[in-house]
């Protein structure tokens, strides 16, 4: 691939992501038993919000809202999309576990500049969800460098593709990271941090015009990051890009699926839930993994 | 349609793309409900309501204004983005209505913030909002939805009146004042 995936990968990001957002806003109008907007709905949103006036708070404002796109992007860059993967290096799923936590603790500090009551709810709502969700993620990618005896995910990929999928062969890790799937993409039931009922939509409340843009980009890359990652780890990844998209539809549509059907947690009562259920079954997969012993 | 979106992407971003500010200023908010859920579905024509004066475009002023309520409706319209637009929804931000006579509701609201469009009855059916959001278009193709930037010409005007009715008022001026026409 070379110099060329190192553009391919963002697009396809972009694209994607954009997609899956008026997938979203289409496939949740159908559940509720409405028409719903065009599928290209986003691309008017966002084209109208770059085009309108905003108001910056500063700074760090700006700048930590780059952190966050920025720290997005290199994300994708490590992630195999099908045979895509400009940065195809042996510690790629560490690098992963590492970069993802600057999307986050941008947008924290971008946010905290804005100096609204409803921001520093929002952002204590965030940071502990991803304290909450952080947990039986580590443990389930554990039990994948132990399974496996690597930390590259090209080799995860390639060592999947040989024998069976992860589901297959790791299905206690596999449900425990569909189980936090919802808390890293921020639907439904873990849609705490963007109560726009409670806390009038908390940590974006500030953001106007071009800033609520980038901001709305940097959510599509994190969604396509976050299934991205689940795809590669646990439905083993694809030969080319049209296959490894197409597993990342159908997950994604499970996602909304949950996403219509399930009312709000309290924030207290996601922590609770990512603390008992999707980490038991995290610390069971890793010792029954650690008692039988690894791939080949 | 194609050649509009690359001649004045902004005007037609705004056209199919009004995001309403969440903001419950009097009784006619009871027939926003039916607008954006299932029964008249608002999303279809671009219109979601936001949480924030910041992110939204459309502003829908429901029902009676009380003095009250127009400290709050100013303090949002001047933090929504340029360019923003106002709808009166209900006879009573027209002309008072079924409160004319009261010492705590405002009559008139154009004096206050400008308003673009009128959605006239006690109350309009959510059908009515749908009317205006396609007459709105049809106002933003020929650019006569110019509130916002009426209120920069005449705001002096506008301050002035926000005066008499509410007293002093606790925020400073969004532009200048002209004290001399004023």
């Amino acid at each position: 691939m070379g110099v060329a995936g190192f553009i391919l990968s963002p697009v396809i990001g972009f694209v994607i992501g954009i997609f899956f957002m008026g997938l979203f806003r289409i496939i949740m109008a159908r559940i509720h038993w409405r028409y719903g907007p065009p599928l290209y709905q986003p691309v008017i949103d966002i084209i109208k919000l770059f085009l309108q006036k905003s108001v910056s708070h500063g700074v760090i404002f700006e700048l930590g809202l780059l952190l966050s796109l920025a720290g997005s992007v290199v994300t994708l860059l490590f992630i195999p999309i099908g045979n895509i993967c400009p940065l195809n290096i042996s510690g790629g799923l560490l690098v992963v576990l590492y970069l993802m936590l600057l999307a986050p603790i941008g947008i924290a500090l971008s946010g905290g500049s804005g100096s609204n009551p409803n921001i520093s709810i929002g952002i204590s709502r965030k940071m502990l969800l991803a304290l909450s969700y952080e947990v039986p993620f580590l443990l389930i990618v554990l039990t994948l460098m132990f399974y496996y005896r690597t930390i590259s995910l090209v080799n995860l990929v390639h060592f999947q593709r040989a024998s069976s999928w992860g589901i297959v062969s790791l299905p206690l890790a596999g449900i425990a990271y569909f189980l936090i799937l919802p808390a890293m993409l921020g639907i439904r039931p873990f849609d705490m941090v963007e109560a726009p009922q409670e806390i009038s939509s908390g940590l974006k409340v500030e953001y106007s015009g071009k800033f609520l843009a980038l901001y709305y980009i940097e959510h599509a890359f994190r969604r396509f990051i976050v299934i991205a990652l689940f795809v590669n780890l646990f439905l083993g990844g694809a030969g080319e890009p049209f296959t490894f998209l197409l597993k990342m539809v159908i997950v994604f549509v499970l996602g909304v699926f949950i996403n219509a059907v399930f009312p709000r947690f309290r924030i207290e009562q996601a922590i609770r839930f990512n603390w008992t259920w999707p980490t038991i079954l995290a610390l069971a997969g890793l010792i029954i993994t650690y008692i039988w012993g690894g791939y080949g | 349609m194609l050649t509009k979106w690359f001649k004045q992407p902004q005007k037609m971003g705004n056209k199919y793309s009004l995001w309403a500010v969440y903001f419950c200023t009097g009784c006619g908010i009871i027939e926003v409900p039916p607008v954006i859920t299932t029964r008249w579905d608002a999303e279809r024509f671009g219109v979601i309501p936001v949480g924030s004066p910041r992110q939204a475009n459309l502003f829908l002023i429901t029902g009676y204004v009380s003095l009250k309520t127009l400290k709050a409706i100013i303090r949002t319209y001047e933090q929504m983005p340029e360019p923003k637009y106002t709808v009166g929804f209900g006879s009573c931000p027209i002309n008072g209505g079924m409160y004319w006579d009261s010492y705590n509701t405002i009559k008139h609201l154009d004096k206050y913030i400008p308003v673009d469009g009128w959605i006239a009855g006690c109350m309009p059916r959510p059908e009515a909002i749908f009317i205006a959001v396609t007459h709105l278009w049809t106002l933003i193709d020929k650019e006569m939805a110019n509130g916002y930037k009426k209120y920069r010409e005449k705001y002096t005007y506008y301050r002035k009146n926000q005066e008499r009715a509410l007293g002093k008022l606790a925020w400073p001026p969004l532009y200048n004042i002209n004290k001399r026409n004023g």
